[in-house]
């Protein structure tokens, strides 16, 4: 039985600017949220769009993923036939690469496709913090006649030249793409989520896996080839939230957005729209009598007695009295201890901040620096660690690091 | 069987002592009653025998099982979906014993011919009225040096109130063991003296055949306890043994207990005796984490996911989904799931069940030896 669409997902990016956080693992298992990792949102998206085959490009530092994936259960991908599947680059009769693109990501992947026959292809990015239903955007292509369609948003004019920018036309046919132009004609930046006719993609990545100058990348090279054939390609307009966590700031601006769904649009608290994780299993949080927990997210396992503000805590995360935690995004089974001060900052997972050590401070005019704190790392009595820094190492007792 | 597996299967009695708790049981049954945030009572015991590699477990449900059989779906959450074992819900037979099983013994030649095809060499029973972190295999360990016919295992403890008041025909046993050198030399039906004394757990090892020997010569007689009519009467032709356990146990055997053993959780030593060992596991259920919104006032609170706080909280046990609104005051209460309480209530000493809902500004007030309850669904 063929499936009308299935999902590829492209999650082998390094996400080097988030740097100390990916050290050991891949950006799209970065946590996120209090409970979530990004993969989580575009895999819950493929759920409740009613998309039960979805396959994982993986690359870069690929164990904490697929041990996170595993038989895809928690977001209901455990499927006879399809579910969820993790596709590592392997080594053929011919030799072996590694993906060399997005392009040819998929192109190595083609036998996995063809197994599905699926009409449409949904090419999906493991980066971006968003809720979207993917069956209205199919919808969207099927009615358009499409064989090429793109999610877009528009970004105010004087930031369209950081973006892939899709010209259209009144029918939102797109006639023109430009990649981070210096004068941009359109503000509909691309948002790196695709539908194509599988007939069509398949002989566009053949073609271009056949020319050796190209880069086998959607962006560069596939959509180009669809343009300059005239193929049927439109933009469809998305509205919604959407972030593309791909720095530091922006990571620790989209956790800070969840605590304000009633503005950011960021809502998690959605009945009909769940988003799916792998489960902490542990206890209920505690807070105790001497705690202070304002306009924060908190979830299981947490243990706070010291004071948390604006704050997102993840699974297991203890706060001990006197501690203080403000605009701070704090991730799984990480201790602050007594008398620390941990602000306007990001903390991996198993982190110890020790006592009275500071880590990170509010922003002051010009200054305002996300400080980030790698994953394991220790941080000793009465450390300082400034605003700018980003840690992957352990800090003695008392020391510096800006 | 590789070492890590326990050679034994699990059998659980999910009503047992649900004729303690008739508020809390009047949709539901024992094992299925929430407890400590986000689990069922049932998920203590199972956790406890997965976790002791005991993978094929049956649970011999009476009457009110369907929100057990919604929380237990196919085991998985418990890693009980096994092609050899795993999870089995054991319906009543009505067909065969004509009315729904009173007693283990009834209970037990419901499944007679399930337990002759079984391999495990040992039968661990069990119900769902205590929340423990309990080590089966310890125990069973004790069960194989002692050479003993039965284990049985017992805690230091006073009968508790809840047990000894009610009379009521329909009343579940309890028992005390009079134990000498480890061995069981007599037992004792509701007995009602004071003191801290041998107080049977109910929880049982005895190798897989000699069960199925007594249960069929029991059942053929007619009779339908097995401590009362199995062991009791043959302490002397049985090997029964003691096995102490001296962790932390919750146990439900009144509302008022009920209330006492969430409250006990909010002492992190408490929290920690009863969950810092092996994981329990439970049904998951998506929620996003709690959210404490601007203004929220929280003291000596346990929350689970799933909670939007806007009020004040102290000293209460909040399960998934609660909520919380603007000047509310919630104090000393126990909020089971999708408990709405509405702005400007006031509220102390309630048990909320689930999907209770508390409307604007009402005032609710219990006190410390008599919380009140308020039942499923209800709209204050």
């Amino acid at each position: 039985m063929a499936k009308e669409m299935i999902a590829m997902l492209l999650a082998g990016g390094q996400g080097s600017r988030l740097y100390a956080l990916t050290q050991k693992l891949a950006k799209p298992a970065v946590p996120f949220g209090g409970k979530y990792r990004i993969i989580d949102f575009p895999l819950s998206n493929c759920v409740n769009s009613g998309i039960d085959t979805v396959g994982i490009l993986t690359q870069y530092q690929p164990m904490v993923l697929n041990e996170y994936i595993g038989n895809g259960q928690p977001w209901d991908l455990d499927r006879l036939y399809g579910g969820v599947h993790v596709l590592p680059p392997y080594q053929k009769a011919s030799g072996s690469d590694w993906y060399k693109g997005t392009a040819n990501a998929i192109y190595q992947n083609i036998p996995f496709i063809e197994r599905y026959n699926p009409e449409y292809v949904i090419i999906l990015s493991g980066d971006q913090i968003c809720k979207q239903d993917y069956s209205d955007f199919l919808r969207f292509h099927k009615e358009k006649g499409a064989e090429f369609s793109v999610a877009v948003m528009e970004v105010p004019w004087e930031e369209a030249s950081r973006f892939g920018l899709m010209v259209a036309d009144e029918n939102d046919k797109i006639t023109e793409f430009q990649e981070k132009p210096k004068n941009p004609k359109s503000n509909l930046a691309s948002m790196g989520i695709y539908i194509f006719n599988w007939d069509v993609l398949k002989k566009y990545l053949i073609e271009d896996e056949a020319d050796p100058e190209s880069e086998n990348d959607f962006g560069n090279n596939i959509i180009p080839s669809l343009l300059r054939d005239g193929r049927r390609m439109y933009a469809y307009h998305f509205s919604g939230y959407w972030k593309d966590v791909g720095t530091i700031a922006s990571l620790w601006e989209a956790n800070m957005e969840v605590l304000d769904p009633e503005h950011s649009g960021i809502n998690l608290f959605d009945d009909d729209w769940k988003i799916f994780s792998r489960n902490s299993g542990m206890t209920g949080h505690k807070i105790s009598s001497g705690a202070e927990v304002e306009n924060s997210m908190i979830t299981d396992g947490c243990r706070i007695a010291g004071q948390v503000k604006h704050s997102v805590l993840f699974a297991g995360v203890i706060v001990e009295a006197g501690a203080y935690v403000e605009d701070a995004v704090v991730m799984g089974g990480t201790v602050i201890k007594a008398g620390a001060v941990v602000k306007h900052c990001i903390i991996a997972e198993n982190v110890v901040i020790g006592e009275n050590a500071e880590v990170g401070a509010m922003p002051e005019g010009a200054e305002n620096g996300v400080a980030t704190v790698g994953a394991g790392v220790y941080i000793g009595d009465g450390a300082k660690v400034g605003p700018n820094a980003m840690i992957d190492h352990n800090v003695k007792d008392g020391e510096v690091e800006w | 069987m590789v070492n890590s597996n326990a050679n034994a299967l699990g059998i659980i009695f999910p009503n047992s002592y649900d004729s303690l708790v008739p508020e809390l049981v009047a949709e539901r049954l024992m094992a299925s009653i929430p407890f400590a945030g986000r689990y069922r009572m049932v998920d203590f015991v199972l956790s406890s025998m997965v976790n002791a590699g005991i993978d094929n477990i049956s649970v011999i449900v009476r009457k009110n099982y369907h929100s057990l059989m919604d929380h237990l779906g196919s085991g998985r959450e418990w890693d009980l979906t096994r092609k050899n074992g795993g999870l089995n819900i054991v319906p009543p037979f009505a067909e065969k014993t004509v009315k729904v099983y009173n007693g283990r013994v009834e209970a037990l030649a419901s499944i007679l011919d399930f337990l002759k095809d079984q391999k495990e060499k040992y039968v661990i029973m069990s119900e769902a009225n205590l929340a423990a972190n309990f080590d089966f295999k310890a125990m069973l360990n004790a069960h194989m040096e002692s050479g003993a016919d039965v284990t049985v295992a017992y805690a230091r403890e006073e009968i508790p109130e809840g047990m000894i008041k009610p009379f009521d025909v329909n009343k579940d046993l309890y028992y005390t063991l009079d134990i000498e050198d480890g061995r069981v030399r007599e037992i004792q039906i509701n007995p009602e003296e004071p003191g801290v004394q041998n107080l049977s757990l109910n929880i049982y090892i005895i190798e897989r055949e000699l069960l199925i020997r007594q249960i069929g010569a029991a059942f053929v007689r007619g009779y339908v306890y097995f401590e009362r009519d199995i062991l009791a009467p043959q302490l002397d032709k049985l090997k029964v043994c003691g096995y102490r356990f001296d962790g932390y146990i919750a146990r439900i055997s009144s509302i008022k207990s009920y209330f006492d053993e969430n409250m006990k959780l909010l002492d992190e030593e408490n929290l920690d005796a009863l969950f810092g060992g092996n994981h329990i596991f439970t049904k998951i259920r998506d929620d996003n984490p709690t959210r404490y919104i601007k203004g929220a006032k929280v003291k000596n609170i346990m929350a689970a996911d799933g909670c939007i706080i806007e009020g004040e909280v102290e000293n209460s046990v909040l399960f998934r989904g609660v909520r919380v609104g603007k000047g509310a005051r919630v104090k000393n209460c126990v909020l089971m799931q999708d408990t709405v309480i509405e702005p400007g209530v006031n509220v102390e000493y309630i048990i909320s069940d689930k999907n209770v809902t508390v409307t604007a500004d009402k005032e609710i007030k219990g006190t410390d030896s008599f919380p009140v309850y308020v039942a499923k669904y209800q709209v204050v």
